[in-house]
């Protein structure tokens, strides 16, 4: 009996050979519990060790993985073999991100937006420091989802406004800025407001909503920026808008 | 199998911190790293974007819904510009008109429907230290749609009687 095989079509640059990136097909056992990441792990192990990608932590925690898979931004780790039969599976890098090699993108403008939005707990005058600083349920719960953002960038490459407007923000670095400003510790005010209502961020986007579609950690970055939009909307035009 | 002894370990001296070399660009004065190689190759948008996902396709319907409803205001307007004119000349009740009306109402009721739909996830609305869930804030949001079409059917209807 001939082991049951499928065949990954995986996006292949090498940057000083390729004049464009082009696609190889590899034909890998076929295993029920094995993910997308496992085929390119034995691709790497057993016919090609020259295939670049990242990965680490294989369990949807880390973000590393992040690739197309059939056109769908995916966690390498989460996309099983078994939902894309008989195949072939096309493996390409991240849309909207320059390619390094094969499925390996420059992240750099990544980093440097994360930056810009102060991803942390701005305090007016002195840090947390140690000891407890307690917050209700209730209060937790005004943040919590934001928080499981892992910057894995599949809302990146599903934003087609990247595409045209690279200097854009962008969904996840919004998301975690709101996940700051809803937080009742920080007191960074308007000084993270005033950045993500500013230039190449919150208005820039044009609500498509794929953002948060192939989220796999079930992130809702749209609604972090149409909340943003209309809270500094509503500050503007009431006394009282512009909420915590 | 025994431990191997490592030859050449990474001693905490070695790791420092590195300024990113200043290339300029970055947002508020921060440096990004300049070291790139040379030939990242750049992501290019196709033309097609829209069709390749079916949440692209639903966003270009919902947003080009907006144009037949300027185009039904350009000629509602160029309407009663006619009436001018005198009643003669007013023909909105004539069939092409009521025809480009329908279909401009299809599109009016979508761009409607998907906007109030998304009303609950644009506005956060605090009660204590709670928030109003978003499905009353859609309902509501219908509601007071639902309200508003009833006076101003109301209104035409009698009104206009």
């Amino acid at each position: 009996m001939t082991a049951k095989t499928i065949t990954l079509s995986v996006k292949r640059y090498d940057p000083e050979r390729d004049e464009q990136p082009r696609l190889q097909d590899y034909e890998v056992p076929f295993h029920e519990d094995w993910v997308v990441l496992d085929a390119l792990n034995w691709i790497k192990a057993h016919r090609d060790g020259s295939v670049n990608y990242r990965w680490s932590c294989r369990m949807g925690i880390c973000g590393s993985c992040g690739m197309n898979v059939n056109g769908e931004p995916k966690l390498g780790c989460s996309a099983f073999l078994r939902d894309y039969l008989p195949g072939p599976i096309v493996v390409e890098p991240l849309n909207n991100f320059p390619v390094l090699r094969d499925l390996v993108i420059d992240m750099d403008s990544f980093l440097e937006k994360l930056r810009w939005v102060k991803p942390w707990i701005i305090r007016e005058e002195t840090a947390l420091g140690p000891g407890e600083h307690r917050q209700t349920p209730a209060q937790i719960e005004h943040f919590r989802q934001f928080s499981m953002c892992i910057n894995c960038m599949l809302c990146y490459s599903a934003c087609p406004v990247i595409a045209i407007e690279p200097e854009f923000v962008g969904p996840a670095a919004i998301a975690l800025a709101r996940r700051y400003d809803l937080d009742s510790r920080d007191q960074a005010g308007q000084e993270r407001l005033r950045t993500i209502t500013g230039d190449d961020a919150v208005w820039d986007c044009s609500f498509i909503g794929e953002c948060s579609a192939v989220c796999p950690k079930g992130v809702d970055p749209a609604k972090a920026i149409q909340q943003t939009k209309f809270e500094s909307t509503m500050g503007m035009l009431l006394p009282w808008g512009g909420t915590k | 199998m025994g431990w191997h002894e490592v030859t050449n370990p990474l001693q905490s001296s070695d790791v420092r911190d590195v300024p990113l070399n200043g290339a300029p660009g970055g947002r508020d004065g921060m440096a990004v790293a300049a070291d790139r190689p040379l030939r990242a190759y750049p992501f290019r948008q196709p033309f097609n974007w829209w069709l390749k996902r079916r949440g692209y396709l639903l966003y270009m319907i919902r947003e080009l819904t907006s144009v037949p409803i300027a185009v039904w205001w350009l000629l509602f307007l160029f309407e009663l510009a006619r009436l001018r004119d005198g009643s003669g000349g007013y023909r909105p009740l004539e069939g092409w008109f009521v025809a480009v009306s329908v279909v401009c109402l299809v599109a009016a009721v979508w761009h409607s429907y998907t906007f109030l739909n998304l009303a609950g996830l644009i506005m956060r609305v605090p009660l204590g230290d709670r928030t109003v869930q978003p499905r009353v804030i859609v309902s509501a949001a219908f509601g007071g749609f639902a309200l508003i079409t009833v006076v101003v059917a109301g209104l035409i209807v009698w009104g206009g009687a």
